[in-house]
């Protein structure tokens, strides 16, 4: 059930559209293709980097135990905002995390942002179970599975007549520390793959060196991976249309129609960061 | 669970406002460009005013989109708005004098993309979600080109990543120095995000208002171009930074004291708190 009154949802998955599925695989090979043309075979690698990063929004965005407004009330389990706050709060510190280990090398980086990802989600998940534990006085109990998939602990017995459940239990602790870990290292990878276009385009551009511009292409990057992870989080927020609770939460199995979203968004949102230096001195 | 979202009948019909938003950002952010043609900086305001007036239409399309229950609160069509539309406004200045056409039109693209994922590969299945996604990434896009304009005096991608330091009195070109080297289109995005969810966001309910939810969109549009006017004084000379930051004081003083007094109008009753007097002579 959602926090804000959603779209009428029948029962089971409705599959995406054949129009759907085809518009989103016409997109992925124009925009690889444009990539190619516009930037070689760096260019399309980027442009693949780019939508893997953006799947992995799309899917860590799922494991996220998000509890919306009930959650705050008590009322149902989670962290009590919408996704879009939650993932941005993730995507951000997986961000920085792997900014700042940009100069390291690509896999200590991409670690980098999956590390501060994970690290803020887990402080979060923490932080909401001390104040619902010990400040609102509630167990954390699931209501929608029974057991605990990691722990074994039961729920039916803690969960409050009229609720949908209430904290956060083990298992959606886990599942937000893998969400933000995705989050991060998704977010870093479309980060890495901008940034090291640019800095192969820029100096000849604007006749400086690399260190020069470095500025210029960081914040570029940056505030384009920002962007990019803020349109798959949205659209994984629409996939689950309000709360879940983590990877045991039945819609977590919706998640497939999100990852297409996610690459194709991604694709057509990237190759406009890509050939964003084309046009400069242009017109 | 379900918390419905009302929407108040009456006032400016969407698509006048669609009309007015469009046209007016439009010319407004044109304006900043007399600063090119006249070789000055005091025309930078103009790109503030064209952000709060496509502010205005942001807050009416979210209102439009938001009344069929998107499940994931308001703010999440803020994000995705911004996270399009940064994208869309940046590819769009490396054109020069076409730029507000040309981030347009990306931002169209970018936006038509989205909605149609959303509606046949996620499935939300809502009949406006692809006019108001693309509506919404068309309002992001002009917002940050306006506020971008409006720090730097200009929407030309070369003079934007180009600024100037003096080291020893002596004006040297630095690229640390400039709008996007900088990263102050990290702190617009942020800043045009929260002004364009919050008007609604704060609004909705029983017995919401247009002309209300307008005039806090205003409100928030000129609160947003306080900062960035005070950012201003870094990049452009000292009168048209003031100039801007009068403006942005001026506007914010009017629209809030106009949102107040509709706020009490609609207002069932209020409590307007005053000082105890002290009795004549001492108690």
């Amino acid at each position: 059930m959602s926090a804000l009154g959603g779209p009428a949802q029948t029962a089971g998955v409705q599959s995406p559209t054949g129009m759907g599925l085809a518009i989103s695989i016409i997109l992925i090979i124009v925009a690889l293709a444009l990539a190619f043309f516009l930037v070689q075979m760096a260019g399309l690698l980027a442009l693949v980097g780019i939508i893997i990063g953006g799947v992995l929004i799309g899917f860590g965005v799922h494991f996220v135990p998000v509890g919306g407004a009930p959650a705050a009330m008590g009322q149902a389990p989670g962290i009590a905002t919408g996704v879009a706050m939650l993932a941005a709060g993730a995507g951000l510190a997986g961000l920085f995390g792997g900014a700042w280990a940009a100069p390291l090398g690509f896999p200590l980086a991409l670690a980098g942002g999956a590390i501060g990802g994970g690290l803020l989600m887990a402080i979060t998940c923490t932080m909401v179970n001390v104040i619902y534990i010990f400040g609102m006085g509630i167990p954390a109990a699931s209501g929608k599975v029974a057991k605990d998939p990691i722990t074994g602990d039961t729920f039916p017995e803690y969960k409050s007549q009229g609720t949908e459940g209430h904290g956060l239990p083990f298992i959606s602790w886990v599942g937000g520390v893998v969400g933000g870990a995705l989050g991060g290292l998704g977010g870093t990878l479309i980060y890495l793959e901008l940034l090291d276009i640019y800095q192969a385009q820029m100096p000849a551009l604007l006749g400086a060196t690399v260190e020069q511009i470095a500025p210029i292409a960081i914040s570029l990057a940056g505030v384009f991976a920002v962007g990019m992870f803020l349109m798959n989080a949205v659209l994984a927020a629409y996939n689950i249309t309000g709360t879940i609770e983590g990877p045991h939460d039945p819609k977590f199995k919706r998640f497939p129609r999100a990852i297409i979203a996610a690459a194709a968004a991604s694709a057509v949102a990237g190759i406009f960061a890509i050939g964003l230096l084309e046009l400069v001195g242009v017109f | 669970m379900t918390v419905k979202i009302e929407v108040g009948a009456g006032g400016i019909p969407h698509n006048q406002i669609v009309i007015y938003g469009l046209v007016g950002s439009l010319v407004l952010i044109y304006l900043t460009y007399l600063n090119q043609v006249t070789g000055t900086e005091y025309f930078a305001f103009f790109g503030g005013l064209a952000c709060v007036v496509a502010l205005l239409w942001g807050a009416d399309t979210i209102k439009h989109l938001c009344s069929y229950g998107l499940g994931t609160g308001v703010p999440s069509a803020g994000m995705i708005a911004l996270g399009s539309g940064v994208i869309a406004a940046l590819f769009g200045a490396t054109t020069g004098v076409f730029a507000p056409i040309v981030a347009l039109i990306v931002a169209a693209i970018i936006g038509a993309v989205a909605g149609l994922l959303a509606n046949h590969v996620v499935r939300m299945d809502i009949p406006v979600m692809v006019i108001s996604l693309t509506e919404l990434a068309i309002v992001g896009a002009i917002t940050v080109l306006g506020l971008v304009a409006m720090v730097g005096g200009t929407f030309n991608f070369l003079d934007l990543v180009t600024g100037t330091t003096v080291i020893l009195g002596f004006a040297v070109k630095s690229y640390e120095a400039s709008v996007i080297g900088g990263s102050i289109v990290a702190v617009i995005f942020m800043l045009a995000a929260i002004a364009i969810q919050h008007a609604f966001n704060a609004c909705l309910g029983p017995g919401e208002q247009q002309d209300r939810t307008l005039m806090l969109a205003a409100e928030c549009g000129f609160l947003s171009m306080i900062p960035v006017a005070v950012i201003s004084f870094a990049f452009i000379a000292f009168i048209p930074a003031l100039i801007s930051l009068l403006v942005s004081v001026i506007g914010w003083a009017y629209t809030y004291a106009e949102y107040i007094k509709l706020s009490k109008r609609d207002a069932y009753a209020w409590l307007d708190a005053k000082p105890i007097l002290e009795p004549k002579g001492g108690a």
